[in-house]
């Protein structure tokens, strides 16, 4: 059954993942191009930290992008023919979910790979001064949580009824209402700020999004 | 004619050596004149700062802890306890010249950090919210310990005063930064092992030059690039800014040459000497304060050599040890990032299967 159900996610989401995985080996190498070229001046460190730093932003814009399309690509299917084919099925509603979901996460690995094979080449590849160091097996790493994290999220968000996600939109609207109020109100409310740390800072749930992502580092 | 020559020369020669004469004399009154209004001023600034400070220090009550005096208003603040922390920081890093700190109180005005009434401004001592935490009064004590500035060649060398660090550790990563990122090959010598570009860098060496801090064409190029665009990018450098930009060393070294007196960069920052000097006062002991302040007129290096007790190259060599081993960790997850992050996987992957998409009737 798995592989039935694999079969139907790589056909559905084989040209979300191919792109992500040209994307994710590419990006290290460019990153590091020009900047860490047998060419370039070693003491220009600061010049070749600063633009990894530059590039490090698309990692997490690339893992949130490619969970969000591989989780849409899961379920669309299953949404325009009403849950029919699914219903169908001889399996217990939550082993097919959890099939959807291990699929899903087996064709997200080609991304990760790419990743970890294009930061392996650059950092391979490029002149890094003295003093700093390469980092691709904890950039890789980092890329796969963020990518799985990411996944899960909009696959929840996906697998849920339109009421669901009314009501996820319905609280975000709410926190953002009351903040609003409170600061009309002259009140010393900080419900964004406190949510934003709780949700973007360890142990919250987009922690891992967060900080420098670094292929180069001290 | 030719007999008449030499007269009329000798005359417009004295006529001119007069009139340069009076210049010069004219030029002497004015300096004397300038000394005299300075030497004024400077006395009526002296007057205010001693009045300033009588009004500062004007019926408020005194805290003392070991050596450290405090003269603050009668305040909520919790300033005995905090001096309580910060005295043994402050005297295990002056040691017996802590003692002197008798004679330097602390002033510290209270002030209420919610009330819009205007109050009196005051330029002597600090203005503190009544409700600082403890923790950082301590922290604030420590920074501003009110030690007497040391000689000119200290202060101008490491940009300041001599003062206990309250983040050591975090500096020491700073520094080491510093170390790979500088755009200097005397910084990166000195990390990869090479005393003598220890001492370039940190602005030991007896007489740095351009040339010494930045000896090849890519590190003054970089310098103009990084450190002085604003200052050389418009106005009468703008020329030689751009022909700079364009890889003329010429072009860089005259722009760096033309920098004022005393404001070419060292290749390391002034936080890097500060490291060096706080190794010092440790290995120094009690009374290696009081021996970085003695040797006015020895070269800062032997001055730093002898407060530490060691030799200079001993001292450098032991710097760079403690500033390799404060090499900060890369940024990463930390180590029970990963578990957290998989946990929030597995409960928004059981979000998914309680979804109630599927539920009939």
């Amino acid at each position: 059954m798995y592989r039935v159900i694999l079969y139907s996610q790589w056909k559905w989401s084989r040209l979300i993942v191919l792109l992500g995985t040209i994307t994710g080996f590419a990006l290290p190498i460019i990153s590091l191009q020009g900047a860490a070229g047998a060419d370039r001046n070693p003491l220009a460190a600061q010049e070749l930290l600063r633009a990894v730093q530059s590039w490090g932003t698309l990692y997490p814009v690339l893992a949130t992008t490619l969970g969000l399309l591989a989780a849409i690509a899961t379920w669309a299917p299953d949404h325009r023919g009403r849950h029919i084919h699914a219903l169908s099925l001889p399996l217990p509603r939550w082993r097919y979910v959890l099939l959807r979901f291990a699929a899903g996460v087996t064709v997200l690995v080609g991304p990760i790979v790419a990743v970890l094979l294009g930061a392996v080449l650059a950092t391979a590849l490029a002149t890094i001064p003295p003093g700093l160091q390469g980092y691709p097996l904890a950039l890789a790493l980092r890329f796969a949580l963020a990518l799985l994290v990411a996944y899960a999220v909009f696959f929840a968000v996906s697998a849920g009824t339109t009421r669901t996600a009314g009501i996820i939109l319905g609280v975000i609207a709410a926190v953002i209402v009351v903040q609003i109020v409170a600061g009309v109100a002259n009140v010393e409310l900080d419900l964004w700020g406190k949510l934003a740390l709780v949700i973007l800072n360890w142990p919250g749930p987009l922690a891992v999004f967060t900080g420098r992502w670094m292929l180069v580092d001290v | 004619m030719c007999n008449l020559r030499t007269p009329l020369f000798l005359l417009l020669l004295s006529s001119a050596l007069s009139a340069q004469d009076s210049v010069l004399a004219r030029l002497h009154r004015r300096a004397d004149s300038l000394a005299r209004e300075w030497r004024q001023a400077n006395a009526i600034a002296d007057l205010a700062d001693s009045l300033e400070h009588g009004r500062a220090v004007a019926g408020r009550d005194t805290i003392a802890v070991g050596a450290l005096r405090i003269v603050a208003n009668p305040s909520p603040l919790p300033l005995r306890e905090a001096a309580a922390r910060a005295w043994p920081v402050i005297d295990t890093f002056y040691g017996t010249a802590a003692q002197d700190l008798e004679q330097r109180a602390y002033i510290i005005r209270a002030i209420d950090p919610d009330t819009t009434v205007p109050r009196a401004r005051l330029h002597v001592g600090m203005e503190v919210p009544w409700n600082m935490t403890e923790e950082s009064l301590v922290l604030l004590l420590i920074s501003n310990v009110p030690v007497a500035p040391p000689d000119a060649a200290l202060q101008e060398w490491l940009g300041g005063s001599v003062r206990p660090s309250v983040g050591a550790l975090r500096d020491r990563a700073g520094v080491y930064v510093q170390l790979v990122t500088a755009p200097s090959q005397a910084a990166r010598s000195c990390f990869q092992g090479r005393l003598d570009s220890c001492a370039l860098a940190l602005g030991l060496a007896k007489a740095p030059t351009l040339e010494a801090w930045y000896p090849s064409a890519a590190e003054r190029r970089s310098l103009v690039m990084t450190a002085f665009t604003d200052y050389f990018d418009h106005g009468a450098t703008v020329a030689a800014y751009r022909s700079c930009a364009a890889g003329s060393d010429s072009a860089c070294t005259g722009l760096l040459r033309s920098l004022p007196q005393g404001t070419l960069p060292r290749p390391l920052g002034a936080d890097a000497r500060v490291t060096l000097v706080h190794l010092v006062l440790r290995l120094g002991g009690r009374e290696a304060y009081r021996r970085l302040l003695a040797g006015r007129d020895v070269p800062i290096g032997a001055r730093l050599a002898a407060a530490a007790g060691v030799s200079q190259d001993s001292l450098l060599a032991r710097w760079r040890e403690e500033i390799i081993a404060a090499r900060p960790s890369a940024v990463a997850l930390p180590p029970w990032g990963f578990l957290f992050a998989l946990g929030w996987v597995a409960i928004f992957a059981g979000c998914g299967l309680r979804s109630s998409r599927w539920r009939l009737g």
